[in-house]
């Protein structure tokens, strides 16, 4: 069932087929992972909230309109389950932003110090505010548009556009300079 | 990657976005999916016995209903009996015929309080 189209699949999950959801999951879960990771900044709770999402795109599967795409659909409801959770963890999460030193802030190129590239642009995104941090990654990342964006987070896409922008601009100087590191090697 | 793009493109970077989808990869797809699928699953379950329990007691309800308008019922066809039963004794001291013994007697029985 793997080159089923997407549309067929989110209508017959609209109708109540679990194995036709259970191929939407699939398909989903990564994105959903890790957008809600960029939010969330912790690899369980990104899990959590992204399968609360999952589970609250079941129970409203019957509102889904199939004649629309399933994936913004569905990321919609990934980020306000992720950002829901953010709130009941707030104290968490900023135990865990006060161990990036504001210094770091300034220049995450030199924060992340010797660290292979994906834990350099992780240490990176977490000195990013969290709107840069949303906004770079479901665009760059995963390919949603500005307007789409600025749906998601209930901001003006002109917001979106300098969020990209600016958290874009930061973590080039990660990867320029690892680019660098490896050159010169 | 591309070079410093203006404010305003809205053209996605695709080697940050590799380098992003790279470095964000969730670890254990698999066992993620049948994770979220055994929770569906028990809210599926959880979601029938939910609904058996809500028919129990719309069920309840409805027989207690039931048992209500019956008694209403009954209450009201007795105090029917009795209307009729008064009606038809004053009826007959109106006629002016003597009202046999039955008659007095339940006349007499429906008036006292």
């Amino acid at each position: 069932m793997t080159g089923v189209d997407e549309g067929e699949l989110a209508r017959r999950a609209s109708e109540g087929d679990a194995e036709a959801y259970g191929l939407l999951v699939e398909r989903h879960a990564p994105m959903a992972r890790r957008v809600a990771y960029a939010i969330l900044e912790d690899r369980e709770d990104a899990d959590d909230a992204a399968q609360d999402g999952f589970l609250s795109a079941w129970q409203a599967i019957a509102r889904y309109d199939p004649r629309k795409s399933f994936r913004p659909w569905l990321m919609q409801i990934v980020v306000n389950a992720a950002r829901d959770l953010r709130r009941r963890r707030r104290v968490r999460t900023a135990d865990s932003l006060e161990s990036v030193s504001p210094a770091s802030r300034d220049d995450p190129a030199r924060a992340v110090g010797d660290r292979d590239l994906g834990e350099r642009l992780r240490t990176a995104l977490a000195t990013l505010p969290e709107r840069q941090r949303i906004a770079v990654v479901m665009f760059d990342a995963e390919g949603f548009s500005q307007a789409e964006i600025a749906v998601f987070l209930g901001i003006p896409e002109g917001t979106v556009k300098s969020d990209v922008f600016h958290g874009r601009r930061a973590l080039r100087k990660v990867l320029g300079s690892v680019k660098e590191e490896w050159d010169a090697r | 990657m591309q070079d410093e793009m203006s404010p305003f493109s809205a053209a996605p970077d695709p080697e940050l976005g590799e380098a992003l989808r790279s470095a964000l990869a969730p670890h254990f797809a698999e066992a993620f999916v049948g994770r979220v699928m055994a929770r569906l699953g028990q809210r599926q379950q959880r979601g029938w016995d939910e609904e058996l329990s809500q028919w129990f007691w719309r069920g309840l309800v409805a027989a207690s209903l039931v048992v209500v308008l019956a008694g209403w019922g009954l209450t009201q066809l007795s105090g029917a009996t009795l209307d009729a039963t008064e009606a038809s004794v004053g009826s007959q001291m109106l006629e002016g015929s003597t009202p046999v013994a039955d008659i007095v007697i339940a006349s007499m029985t429906s008036s006292t309080p």
